[in-house]
């Protein structure tokens, strides 16, 4: 535990412990979603980390094209 | 007479004082101003007061079960302005802020489509101020954009009451079909101004130029009006899912990208839009509900945003991620009010996003539609990352940026404490916030699954970031500028039409050449036919030649004629 503090940051270990507690609360309880596909078990958490991995590189991949310069309008 | 006098229209008039007052008296007045124009909401619902001129029936005044949230919401966003500006010692940015308010606020009452386009073309000329404060070159260019835009929605919604007007003899604010032309022009008013897609890029090109109260009186108004537009006349209409869930979706890619913090802002404030766009298009009175409860909220916790940025950018001087870090040690209060209204906008639970965002994906759910129902749970992970965690993460901690500065002016303070305590209080009592809806409503955003589910989407796409943070795979931020829909004409169209022009006028020219040289031949020819054979004994005239002109072109025309008979 004090490894991962140290080599993870304090918040982002807290972080970590939260995504653990969370996924266990789902375990306890009978947890179903708004639509069927939905009820998979850790399906939300699935959904948040890869869309945020997604989100992510599409805007990476979008940098190329869609960043100029800072005065680009003013040229 | 007071008690019709419809709601807002007090704080237009009053504006007109506020420069001959001093600095703080000005601002106790606009907080009586504001406190004055509430009173006309107790009147309860009903048309309270109308003019006729020319022949035609103003419906200055008309309350529903619409309006009232709206009007409470904004006039709350007016007095948090007040409180938020009072800083500001000039008078110009507050007579410009108390007329928007009370421009909007009226808005919201009109009761027919002629009063709505008063008071639709009086936010734009009195909010373009706020823009002009920014007091920057880019600023005053940008300012000419957005009124260029907005009088243009103007007009639109003017040609769609007329049309409405010949057509069925009155142009009341009702439901409008979207298959009929009016309802058309109307739908493209309003579009602009809720910044569909293709149409949005005046919201992030001048927002972020605004000074730093302005952005947050903007930010309020002007969108939020076109949303309760579209659900006032378009409610159901199933186009509107489509357009919105491209709108909750496209900004974020771009709010990922972008470097100024304040069009981050805007980017989300896009795709916030979209959520409430999608809610009107499914039309139910649940959809209803969370479309007036979602934009309701969002006033308030994305007022808090820009209210955060504003304070940066007044002590800083820059809201550029790439420029800024390390402020929390400066800026506490401001840094935690800045994350209470990023942990709200990403709708964790205890916090407004969360009961307002809940009812628009019980609505989804429940009408089945699946597929806009993961479109908008992708974009809620987006809001997570580019306004929950990029906002305060890259202004108040990220890397140490060197800057020293102090916490925000008192007013400042004051306000954002305020927000931040009506959105967590709107997070703990939502049975009371849902009371104000237009449609009763029994509804329970906490149960197991709806809280876990969402806890867990939120940590784990937050977790994405620090992973993708702490093994330094996300790119630093750099001084840019990210190319939008406003790109098609501050550069293309200038890029094609400018040489199209030159091209016009070169072919022009060469014409006009062409033209001269052949007159004074013709003349040449003619006056040696004629000298030679004697038919006249004397030069041709130009009058002769342009007889003669005429009348050959009468030839070639009657001689062409002849083949299409």
């Amino acid at each position: 535990m004090k490894i991962l503090i140290k080599k993870f940051g304090k918040i982002n270990s807290s972080v970590l412990l939260l995504c653990i507690i969370f996924l266990v609360l789902e375990l306890i309880g009978h947890r179903h979603g708004e639509t069927s596909i939905e009820d998979f078990t850790f399906f939300p958490a699935f959904f948040g980390f890869l869309s945020c991995i997604i989100i992510f590189k599409i805007g990476v991949s979008l940098r190329s094209f869609l960043m100029k310069d800072e005065d680009y309008y003013d040229k | 007479m007071i008690s019709n006098f419809p709601p807002g229209l007090i704080m237009i008039i009053g504006a007109l004082l506020i420069p001959f007052l001093p600095h703080i008296i000005r601002q106790i007045y606009m907080m009586i101003l504001v406190l004055i124009s509430t009173y006309s909401l107790t009147l309860g619902f009903g048309t309270h007061s109308a003019i006729n001129l020319m022949g035609f029936d103003f419906i200055l005044f008309q309350a529903d079960s619409l309006t009232l949230p709206f009007a409470i919401i904004f006039h709350i966003a007016a007095a948090l302005n007040v409180i938020y500006g009072a800083h500001e010692k000039h008078w110009k940015q507050h007579v410009s802020i108390m007329s928007y308010s009370g421009a909007a606020i009226a808005a919201v009452h009109a009761g027919d489509l002629f009063t709505l386009f008063i008071w639709w073309e009086a936010t734009a000329f009195t909010s373009v101020f706020l823009i002009l404060a920014g007091n920057t070159y880019r600023s005053y260019k940008s300012a000419f954009r957005y009124i260029l835009i907005q009088v243009t929605s103007g007009m639109f919604l003017l040609a769609g009451a007329i049309v409405l007007l010949i057509n069925d003899g009155s142009a009341l604010l009702t439901k409008f079909d979207i298959n009929s032309l009016y309802g058309q022009l109307i739908f493209i008013a309003f579009g602009i101004k809720a910044a569909f897609p293709l149409l949005n890029g005046w919201l992030q090109d001048s927002y972020p130029e605004a000074s730093e109260i302005g952005t947050v009186a903007l930010s309020t108004f002007t969108t939020k009006l076109a949303i309760f537009c579209f659900a006032k006349c378009f409610a159901g209409t199933e186009l509107l899912i489509v357009i919105g869930a491209i709108m909750t979706f496209y900004p974020i890619f771009f709010a990922v990208i972008e470097n100024d913090l304040r069009r981050v802002l805007t980017y989300s404030l896009n795709n916030q839009l979209g959520f409430m766009i999608v809610a009107i298009g499914i039309g139910t009175e649940l959809a209803i509900n969370g479309a007036v409860a979602h934009a309701f909220a969002h006033i308030l916790y994305k007022g808090l945003l820009f209210m955060g940025m504003g304070a940066v950018l007044y002590r800083v001087g820059t809201c550029k991620a790439s420029e800024l870090g390390g402020l929390f040690k400066y800026m506490p209060i401001t840094a935690v009010c800045t994350i209470i209204g990023a942990i709200s906008i990403s709708a964790f639970p205890l916090f407004s996003g969360f009961v307002a965002k809940s009812l628009i994906m019980s609505a989804l759910g429940k009408e089945g539609l699946v597929l806009v129902y993961f479109m908008l749970l992708f974009a809620s992970a987006g809001v997570l990352h580019h306004s929950g965690i990029k906002i305060p993460f890259f202004a108040f901690f990220a890397h140490e940026s060197g800057i020293k500065t102090k916490e925000a002016p008192l007013n400042m303070i004051v306000a954002m404490i305020i927000a931040s305590a009506l959105c967590i209080l709107i997070g703990i009592f939502p049975s009371t916030f849902y009371q104000i809806l237009p449609y009763e409503i029994n509804y329970q955003p906490y149960d197991f699954s709806h809280v876990v589910g969402q806890l867990q989407l939120l940590t784990f796409a937050a977790f994405a970031f620090i992973c993708l943070w702490h093994f330094k795979i996300y790119p630093p931020e750099l001084n840019s500028t990210v190319l939008n829909s406003d790109w098609v004409y501050r550069k293309m169209l200038p890029g094609v039409l400018i040489p199209l022009l030159k091209l016009v006028e070169k072919m022009n020219q060469k014409f006009e050449w062409i033209l001269r040289i052949s007159f004074t031949r013709t003349k040449l020819f003619l006056s040696d036919t004629m000298l030679k054979n004697k038919v006249f004994d004397r030069e041709v005239g130009s009058d002769t030649l342009i007889v003669v002109q005429i009348f050959t072109v009468f030839l070639i025309l009657i001689f062409i004629g002849q083949f299409f008979k």
